[in-house]
């Protein structure tokens, strides 16, 4: 640059990409924050109120022995303090969260952002496809380094002890970190971003499974080792403070990033690293019409969530039987447990207090494919079939009913596995109950569908956050609400207040009425507003 | 004149304090091809969507064959479109989408299409994820050609193609104009206008600032008139229709003629004039003319 002019540009285009990288994933990044470092502050704090019965404190601390409580929410160590109790009430929660939410920022400004042709014109300057990956992958680390930060801080702040407040934050901030990293690789191997969040989410659920096979079975322990999550809870927390898992998480989590950087470096933009097939014979199933091209886009995401809720069910029905008998043979634990949230009496007591939190996963489907129809609105893939003689609450109607049909089937699997499960260990439960237990969820699940399409229809800038409201939020809130000892409105304004523990006892049918009305209600005016609204390109 | 095919009434959009589109009036013809010149950002995508129901206008109302453009339903059975920055579904090949179209739309001439895809050079069996910006564009042209709707809306179509590409589009464009369909062409590439359309509207700034054939165009427009005479320069200057008169050299005067010729001609009947040239303006001057000289905004 041999001219002096004010007018050009700094020469810092790596900065300015840094920049817009961060600026991508400040907002959703301080949502997780909030979350990983408040919910441990909550639960800290109402530690003294449940250890404040020496009977209580002990029969959570036997609650240990069992394989099954250690399968599902980990090895309860270190109960005898509060940060020990609060990393097992919340921490697999939180390690999912945190790995989830980095798997989805880095794949959507890292293959998104190519797939949809953002970097043409940025790599046509000085970058180069490695330094803008990196770049990109710093930007997206930064969220589990301060959500790590954030947590030890939070939990010493609680008064809980020094040397676990540390293992954890950094065992929680590596694991995120691990997760960008494999979706920057997953990112880097297949050239399209469902693909890529889909493989990376996969890797996710495999690991969380390998460390429940690893927590449960004695003989299989050391699969604790192979698993991002089993790391996470060898490094024991407030009871070992172990920071070797901590040291090859951080290992694991190098060679993966590292392997990401040698392939950016070697592919074309918009390739990966296999290749899409040059050509194939059409597939002309389900092009028919508006409503069987929504199934068929449904199709390959609804596999990959019916394969992972089908598995955690299936765990949940393999280990129900040894839980419960666990539980009557001490009542005593059996009523701590019930103090602790969990109503786990029976078989049906206990399906139906998982069944609860099925509307989490299948909420996230629904709003997640109507995120993916906003896209597609907004990337213009939609324009051609808006083009059609199709009336606009009929494309969206169709992506409503596709969605429903879809909602249905994961809640059906997660039904049919849970009664697999329990019918394979040799448990008692009618394939009809555990069916009833799991369509029970379905009107929260309909009505995470009906608020984000309500966002569809009127601000669809907000689809994201208005359909994890009504589950995830009202989850949330129900947590909150528990813990702080909130008025009972408050606790009522969750769906999840409402929710009857199907196949325990009969069907709310009042609640579920007014939740399915609220849902038809809001999805008549989405309609309504996505016929009236510009089409957004 | 025939049915209208297209008819605007007012059409006015704003963006907040932002107008895409002032008070836009016009109609097409049932079986015309009309052109829609303007510069980027003038307003014809704006106006597309307007006729299309992608959007709302603030004010005015649009028809397509007399059905309100807002009843999407029935008024999309009549038309096909190629918007303008064609993006389709990666995963889908050539083949399916046209299928896809083909199935959604109101009737497809399949053997046409089957045709146009040889015409086209495109390779259908390829997933539209790998297809260039040509490639993705022949793909809408090709389902847009194949319909029998009798109205096809294009925005800017052959931005992307290739010259040889062009040639076939402008084919296919008087192919469509044989069978009767109209064809509303947006577009800011003067020669394609020139070449394949029957009338033009001019968008400047959100404002339609001329309909008009192309001859008619030509007509509204200045001539430049160069002269060879000997003696004393023929006086022009209070000539009507005349303008900008200046000197070429010795012995030649230049100026601007625009309207009938009549009256220069009888003052140049007394001067001793040796040689007369008379330039035709090309579109590109004319359309110079309109918005290339002070921006209205």
């Amino acid at each position: 640059m041999s001219t002096g002019s004010a007018a050009l540009a700094p020469a810092a285009p790596g900065r300015a990409v840094t920049g817009s990288a961060i600026r991508q994933v400040r907002r959703g990044g301080l949502i997780v924050v909030l979350l990983t470092a408040g919910l441990p502050a909550l639960v800290a704090a109402t530690y003294a109120g449940v250890m404040a019965d020496p009977a209580a404190a002990g029969g959570l601390r036997a609650l240990a022995g069992n394989p099954a409580i250690r399968t599902l929410f980990g090895e309860p160590i270190g109960l005898d303090n509060a940060g020990g109790f609060t990393v097992w009430r919340v921490g697999t929660a939180l390690a999912v969260l945190l790995g989830v939410w980095s798997i989805l920022a880095t794949t959507r400004i890292t293959r998104g952002a190519e797939d949809a042709r953002r970097w043409d014109l940025l790599l046509a300057g000085q970058l180069t496809l490695r330094g803008t990956v990196a770049r990109h992958l710093a930007a997206v680390m930064l969220v589990p380094v301060v959500a790590g930060g954030a947590v030890t801080a939070v939990l010493l702040l609680a008064g809980t002890r020094t040397a676990g407040a540390l293992t954890y934050g950094a065992g929680i901030g590596v694991l995120g970190l691990f997760f960008v990293a494999v979706g920057g690789l997953t990112a880097q191997v297949f050239p399209a971003r469902a693909s890529a969040t889909g493989t990376a989410v996969a890797v996710l659920a495999a690991g969380l499974l390998t460390r429940m096979i690893g927590d449960g079975l004695a003989d299989l322990a050391w699969l604790r080792w192979t698993s991002p999550f089993g790391l996470l809870a060898l490094s024991a927390p407030y009871h070992r403070n172990w920071i070797l898992p901590v040291l090859v998480l951080l290992a694991a989590t190098i060679v993966v990033a590292g392997a990401a950087l040698v392939l950016a470096g070697r592919r074309d933009l918009r390739g990966g690293l296999f290749a899409e097939r040059s050509g194939r014979r059409p597939r002309l199933r389900l092009l028919s019409g508006v409503e069987a091209f929504a199934v068929r886009r449904m199709v390959r995401p609804l596999t990959g969530w019916a394969l992972g809720i089908g598995a955690y069910y299936l765990l949940i029905g393999l280990t129900a039987v040894s839980i419960t008998e666990f539980l009557t043979g001490n009542p005593r634990l059996a009523d701590e447990a019930a103090r602790a949230g969990f109503s786990l009496g029976a078989v049906e007591g206990f399906t139906a207090t998982l069944f609860a939190i099925l509307a989490l996963p299948v909420g996230g489907f629904t709003a997640m494919r109507l995120g993916a129809f906003v896209a597609a609105e907004t990337d213009g893939r939609l324009t051609l079939l808006s083009a059609q003689p199709i009336s606009r609450p009929r494309l969206l109607g169709a992506e409503l009913l596709a969605t429903t049909a879809g909602a249905v089937l994961l809640v059906s699997v997660a039904g049919l596995t849970t009664w697999l499960g329990v019918a394979i260990s040799g448990g008692d439960l009618a394939l009809l109950a555990a069916l009833r237990g799991a369509w029970n969820v379905l009107p929260v699940v309909l009505l995470t569908l009906a608020a984000a399409a309500l966002a569809v229809g009127w601000a669809p800038r907000t689809t994201g956050v208005a359909g994890s409201l009504p589950a995830t939020g009202g989850f949330l809130l129900l947590v909150l609400a528990d813990s702080v000892g909130a008025p009972g409105w408050v606790r009522g304004l969750s769906p999840f207040a409402h929710l009857a523990p199907v196949p325990l006892t009969g069907v709310n049918w009042p609640a579920t009425a007014v939740t399915t009305g609220l849902a038809i209600g809001s999805t008549v005016l989405a309609l309504l507003g996505y016929g009236r609204r510009d089409i957004r390109v | 004149m025939g049915d209208s095919a297209l008819r605007a009434d007012h059409l006015t959009k704003r963006y907040g304090r932002l107008t895409a589109l002032d008070d836009l009036t016009l109609e097409v013809t049932a079986g015309e091809v009309f052109g829609f010149l303007g510069p980027n950002g003038a307003g014809k995508s704006t106006t597309i969507r307007l006729l299309l129901g992608l959007a709302r206008p603030t004010a005015g109302r649009a028809w397509v064959f007399g059905i309100d453009a807002a009843d999407v339903a029935r008024a999309h059975r009549l038309l096909a479109h190629v918007p303008a920055d064609v993006a389709l579904w990666p995963h889908l090949t050539g083949a399916e989408i046209l299928h896809l179209q083909a199935r959604t739309g109101s009737g497809v001439d399949l053997a046409y299409r089957d045709e146009l895809v040889q015409r086209f050079e495109l390779d259908p069996s390829k997933p539209a994820g790998t297809y260039s910006t040509g490639n993705r564009q022949k793909v809408a042209l090709i389902a847009a050609f194949a319909t029998r709707a009798p109205l096809l809306v294009l925005d800017e179509p052959t931005s992307g193609l290739d010259p040889l590409m062009e040639r076939e589009f402008r084919t296919a464009v008087a192919t469509a104009r044989a069978r009767g369909q109209a064809v509303f062409l947006s577009s800011h590439q003067l020669a394609e206008v020139e070449a394949v359309c029957d009338r033009v509207a001019i968008l400047r700034a959100g404002r339609l600032v001329q309909v008009a054939s192309l001859p008619e165009l030509r007509d509204l427009h200045r001539s430049e008139v160069t002269l060879t005479y000997t003696g004393s320069p023929p006086a022009l200057a209070e000539v009507s229709g005349v303008g900008a008169v200046e000197s070429a050299g010795e012995g030649h005067v230049r100026f601007t003629l625009t309207g009938s010729p009549a009256p220069v001609l009888q003052a140049l009947a007394a001067a001793d004039i040796t040689a007369l040239v008379v330039r035709e303006p090309s579109l590109e001057e004319i359309f110079l003319d309109y918005y290339g000289a002070a921006d209205v905004r």
